[in-house]
């Protein structure tokens, strides 16, 4: 997928960036799971081929640094903070809400393949708690009722999505 | 080297300065700090904590640098306030430990207590149970009870294939980094890597096919625990029922030095056979390590199809004979034959050489032909060869290895390996071949040549030294030709080789590795002289770490060689139709075109281990013993004469082949054959001038290695690494000797003109010769019959990659796939041998037809 | 008076009922403790207990056991975990029944049970193999090699009782 003409412009300016070919690994990897929506393994060969290193090697980056995907996630993926403050703020509670009202356990998808959730350690937004980070944007000052209806509000767009094609 | 001086629980030590502490530790003061993640050959990392110790540094006076003493007269230290890893430090002039504090202890125990949260101490069924590093350590420094919950012990994948060589086993392992490690710094494959984090972290290949490098095998040996274990030898034994046997490597010329752990077996008849391979540690020749290859590849010597009797040709059909029988046939046909032709194979040891020599002369017209008959110059070889105590691990910063016409990975990866870590240590690498092999993105310089051009190439070397005005002078009074030579090269063909010249007239040390890629054997002579010529006239020869390393396709033509067998002889067998052939050893009518002739011959006998193409068509089939049967001595291509021992029960009425020709001399009206291969050899050191201190006691002679690896204590976690089979002794040279007067002498390329395409035969490691293709482990990596080309040839011919295509070289027909391979110059066509069940050319030859074929190429089997 | 005492001794012991026993048609029952043949026994589900680890082997003083271990699989399943005996001797002629065998084992496989009933006419029957050792398969248990379903019994040693 990243051979696609779209994204040449970008793996260009990734690489401008660097000395070297293997150190433009990383945003490259961001890219690809932009592009895919998680890292298969074919997304790793072709930064592999990129970068000129391994496949191998680049599987050890994406497994180690959280925010890459190696598994399918849905479309938005909803990352919630749990840790003391956000907790003290009612975020641990929220999260148990929101994986119930989506019906799913934690890092799981829903059914539609819309939302996956799962809690993550500080987001450095202590005082907006409840929060989470969706697609690594952040959503502040939560709570259930807004979260249901932006919820709603997606999954309508979906359908209607869904409908026009 | 300088000394410095260091503490050690007390006791003062002179140990060599830039040396690691826990290497020192072990080998000067026997303290054995214990490690997981360290190993000598590695960098350290300071991953396991298991090596803490107490350290502080002496006191010395700023003016005088005299160390102060306490009143009792013992140096007072400074001791640093947390302990910290050993593995990490360099000695350095009053480094002091202490190793035996209830301090160390409890922080030993604390970490043993702390990797066993995450280990199942599945002993029992561990293949590394015995002979386990953590095993050893938890039974000095394990609580016994742990305050950690037994329930939250980490329970991953048991059984993981790494590719079909090797098994990892997620729970155990420990996650000291050392597999990775090899294969990233070491071996520069990165195929392993660690995945995710914390105590999920864990090991993962994704290469294509997995854990794709020819040294996969070494990482169970380095691994500290069981996590890494062969699919060969997988439950194969405890190790404490394994008795080990030193031997050699019999496929490579780099003399890899090889333990053979060998037990009864129910499968083989209750028969002591080989259950697997483990390197033996030395320093000079393998270090610790050996090839998937040497490995994996010892099923041959305790194959079904072995032959057990003696065949004798009767009405046209071989039938089983005793051996007195077949002596009898033999030396009737010997005692009036008129012409003999000897092909010895590449793994005959040299008492076979030399016995098998006592029988060709007893027929006056005689050919002494070695096999495969690729590479020459045994005698250059003998003059400008590297100096006696060579090794690779000395050469340092600003020293150059050359290897030209050979892709050093396929053809002998020790030296592969030995290379490129000597490259990591910055010696520059230069690098002559027609096309990029593994080594180009390590070499500092990648000259390349056109196909069958690499004479011209190291003539326009040496020009480009004289240019650059870095001939040694020194030697040049020793020298004979050189005004010739200097004459013959002031038109070089190659002009842009200027900095590699520079780099190697700078050098204090220099080897080249010279092989034969696309070179005719008169060629492949004219290269050996060529890279003499240059070794000489810059003075790299006659001294340790400088002279020349031929890449001999097998692990005893060398020695073939020093008694007198050549490459040319066995052209000129196949050339001239001969009375009578022996072959030993080898299959050359199965694997070389041009050896067809030897159906010529009137009488063909042939000493084997397997029915061959080549025992098709002998009148007498000797079945000769596998290196594992038997003892004797190879010669690898450093010229280091060395010994392997019997591990295993004869198969059959198998013999040794030096006693075969002993007693068919003997027949003959020879000497009584000798009793033992030390006999024979006690021959050859009286016969032989540069063999006379070969003596099979002083071949034996273990002087300690540092660092002191593996061994009973299994002190890094290597298994069966100790030697006790000797380091062997290496052959002198002629430049050794001050007085010797070198010369050097012109040389030309030779190089021809071809039409169209050139068929290049190249060597892999992974083949179908007789003796590898018995190990079925290993049939995944072997390739199918294929040839490479460059694409615009491919489009030229209308094929692509993966087609299957019919060539026809030389009237003879093969059926291949088609490998594209951007990277090939022009013009030729890469065909690996052994490959395909058929015999290959053995010289670059004219492509005849390249045609596309639709039915899909029959894989040979078995 | 010293024939006297003798002769008393005699007319004791010839009222007392015989030590002897009428072997073979009768048995004498051991103790529990007694050490006779050994049995390789199973699991309640059938499988092995036996992984072919070759402790016992090593821990005989006698040299009377040899093991070849090889890989389970789920589809020929001998043994929970991945190793099984698939050789088991013992030589009866060489084994001194000292029970070491049995406090080797990590998984309780080898007992030392109380057949003492061992003779032999030739010295190669002295050797029991694996078939003779090893117990029937117990009640709702099913013989060996099994097909599991996979992952089921992935572990050989932690758990010593019945894997469920």
């Amino acid at each position: 997928m990243l051979q696609d003409e779209k994204y040449q412009e970008q793996i260009q300016r990734i690489f401008a960036k660097y000395p070297d070919k293997r150190s433009a690994v990383m945003p490259l990897l961001y890219l690809a799971q932009e592009a895919y929506g998680w890292l298969p393994e074919e997304a790793l060969d072709e930064v592999a081929e990129l970068c000129d290193i391994d496949p191998t090697q680049v599987k050890s980056i994406a497994g180690f640094y959280t925010m890459y995907r190696e598994t399918p996630k849905g479309k938005y993926w909803l990352q919630v903070c749990t840790d003391l403050p956000c907790a003290l703020r009612g975020a641990d509670q929220f999260y148990e809400e929101l994986k119930a009202y989506l019906e799913v356990e934690e890092g799981g998808t829903t059914e539609d393949g819309l939302f996956t959730v799962e809690h993550v350690m500080c987001l450095a937004a202590c005082d907006r708690a409840p929060m989470l980070q969706c697609n690594f944007h952040y959503m502040e000052n939560l709570d259930m009722d807004k979260m249901r209806a932006w919820i709603e509000e997606r999954r309508a767009e979906a359908r209607e999505k869904e409908q026009k094609s | 080297m300088s000394e410095v001086t260091i503490y050690i629980d007390g006791q003062e030590y002179r140990v060599p300065a830039n040396t690691n502490l826990v290497d020192v530790a072990k080998f000067y003061a026997d303290n054995d700090i214990p490690v997981f993640c360290y190993h000598p050959k590695m960098a350290p990392v300071g991953m396991c904590r298991m090596c803490l110790v107490k350290m502080g540094s002496v006191e010395k006076n700023r003016e005088t640098g005299e160390v102060v003493t306490d009143e009792n007269g013992n140096p007072k230290i400074r001791w640093f306030p947390k302990l910290q890893t050993a593995c990490t430090q360099t000695v350095y002039d009053g480094l002091a430990i202490i190793t035996n504090s209830e301090e160390v202890q409890v922080a030993r125990d604390d970490i043993i207590e702390f990797i066993l949260t995450s280990h199942p101490l599945d002993c029992p069924i561990c293949d590394k149970g015995g002979e386990c590093p953590l095993q050893n350590l938890t039974m000095r420094h394990g609580p016994g009870q742990s305050v950690f919950y037994y329930e939250d012990k980490m329970h991953l994948d048991k059984h993981v294939p790494l590719g079909e060589l090797i098994y990892l086993d997620r729970e155990r392992c420990i996650q000291c980094a050392r597999c990775t490690r090899f294969c990233d710094e070491l071996v520069g494959d990165d195929v392993l890597a660690f995945h995710e984090r914390g105590r999920r972290l864990q090991i993962v290949t994704i290469s294509d096919p997995p854990f794709d490098t020819k040294f996969s095998g070494n990482t169970t040996d380095i691994c500290p625990v069981g996590a890494l274990t062969t699919a060969d030898f997988r439950f194969g034994a405890r190790p404490w029922e394994l008795k080990e046997v030193p031997s050699l490597d019999p496929y490579g010329p780099e003399g890899a030095n090889i333990s053979l752990s060998t037990r009864l077996d129910r499968d083989a008849g209750g028969r002591i056979v080989i259950k697997r391979v483990m390197p033996r540690q030395n320093e000079y020749v393998n270090e610790i390590w050996i090839s998937d290859k040497t490995r994996f590849g010892h099923h041959h010597t305790r194959s079904d199809e072995r032959l057990t009797k003696p065949l004798i040709r009767q009405n046209g059909q071989l039938a089983e004979a005793s051996w007195e029988e077949a002596y009898q046939v033999i030396t009737d046909r010997l005692r009036a034959a008129k012409s003999l032709g000897v092909i010895a194979g590449p793994n005959q040891s040299n008492e076979d050489l030399w016995e098998l020599k006592q029988l060709a002369s007893h027929v006056e017209n005689h050919h002494l032909g070695v096999f495969p008959a690729t590479m020459s110059g045994g005698d250059i070889v003998n003059t400008v060869g590297v100096g006696v105590g060579t090794n690779f691990l000395d050469l340092k910063k600003g020293d150059v290895i050359v290897v030209v016409a050979s892709d050093l990975e396929e053809e002998a990866p020790i030296w592969y390996l030995r290379t490129k870590v000597a490259r990591d240590r910055g010696v520059k690498l230069v690098l002559l071949n027609a096309r990029p092999t593994k080594l180009s993105k390590y070499a500092k310089y990648n000259l390349t040549y056109a196909y069958g051009d690499a004479v011209s190439a190291i003539n326009s070397l040496i020009s480009a030294v004289i240019g650059a005005g870095k001939i040694n002078d020194e030697i040049l009074s020793r020298v004979d030709g050189y005004d010739e030579l200097a004459k013959s090269v002031k038109k070089p063909a190659y002009t842009n080789f200027t900095e590699a010249a520079e780099a190697i007239g700078d050098a204090q040390n220099m080897i080249v590795l010279a092989g034969s890629e696309g070179l005719t054997l008169a060629q492949q002579r004219e290269l050996m002289q060529a890279c003499a010529n240059l070794l000489i006239v810059t003075g790299h020869v006659g001294r340790p770490n400088n002279g020349l390393i031929p890449v001999w396709h097998g692990a005893n033509i060398q020695g073939a060689y020093d008694l007198g067998f050549t490459a040319e002889a066995t052209e000129a067998i196949y050339q001239e139709s001969l009375d009578v052939v022996l072959v030993a050893g080898c299959n050359p009518v199965g694997e070389v075109v041009e050896a067809e002739a030897l159906q010529n011959a009137n009488f063909v006998v042939v000493t084997s281990l397997f029915e061959t193409e080549t025992t098709a068509i002998a009148d007498v089939v000797l079945p000769r013993q596998s290196f594992a049967e038997r003892d004797g001595t190879f010669t690898s291509g450093e010229r280091r004469v060395q010994r392997f021992y019997t591990a295993q029960g004869v198969i059959g009425e198998s013999l040794p082949d030096w006693r075969i020709f002993a007693e068919i001399h003997y027949r003959l009206g020879g000497p009584k054959p000798k009793l033992s291969a030390g006999a024979v050899m006690a021959e050859i050191n009286k016969a032989v001038p540069s063999y006379a201190e070969m003596r099979y006691k002083k071949l034996a002679e273990m002087p300690r290695q540092f660092p002191d690896v593996g061994g009973e204590d299994l002190y890094y976690g290597g298994t069966a690494y100790q030697n006790r089979g000797g380091i062997g002794q290496q052959t002198p040279t002629v430049a050794e000797d001050p007085e010797a007067r070198l010369s050097v002498r012109p040389v030309e390329a030779m190089t021809p003109k071809f039409d169209g395409l050139v068929v290049i035969p190249t060597t892999l490691l992974y083949d179908r010769g007789v003796l590898f293709r018995r190990s079925t482990l290993m049939h995944q990596r072997i390739p199918a019959p294929h040839i490479v080309i460059n694409p615009e040839d491919a489009e030229a011919q209308g094929i692509t990659d993966g087609d299957t295509v019919a060539i026809v070289v030389e009237g003879h027909r093969y059926e291949v796939q088609v490998k594209i391979d951007k990277t090939l110059p022009r013009g030729a066509v890469l065909m690996p041998r052994r490959l395909s069940n058929r015999p290959d050319p053995s010289v670059p030859t004219v492509l005849e037809s390249i045609e596309k074929i639709v039915q899909p190429v029959p894989v040979t089997e078995g | 008076m010293g024939i006297i005492n003798g002769l008393l001794t005699t007319i004791k012991y010839a009222l007392q009922s015989p030590v002897t026993i009428q072997y073979p048609e009768e048995e004498r029952v051991v103790r529990e403790r007694y050490k006779g043949k050994h049995v390789l026994r199973r699991y309640d589900n059938g499988l092995e207990r036996c992984i072919g680890c070759s402790l016992c082997a090593a821990a005989c003083p006698a040299d009377a056991i040899w093991v070849e271990a090889a890989e389970n699989t789920d589809d020929e399943r001998y043994s929970p975990g991945e190793r099984y005996a698939k050789t088991y001797e013992i030589n009866m002629l060489r084994c001194i029944f000292c029970g070491y065998c049995e406090d080797a084992c990590p998984t309780e496989a080898i007992v030392l049970e109380h057949e003492y009933q061992l003779s032999f006419t030739d010295r190669r029957d002295a050797i029991y193999t694996k078939d003779m050792l090893i117990v029937p398969v117990p009640e709702g248990g099913l013989p060996t090699p099994q097909k599991v379903e996979p992952g089921t019994f992935d572990r050989a040693i932690p758990d010593m009782e019945d894997p469920k």
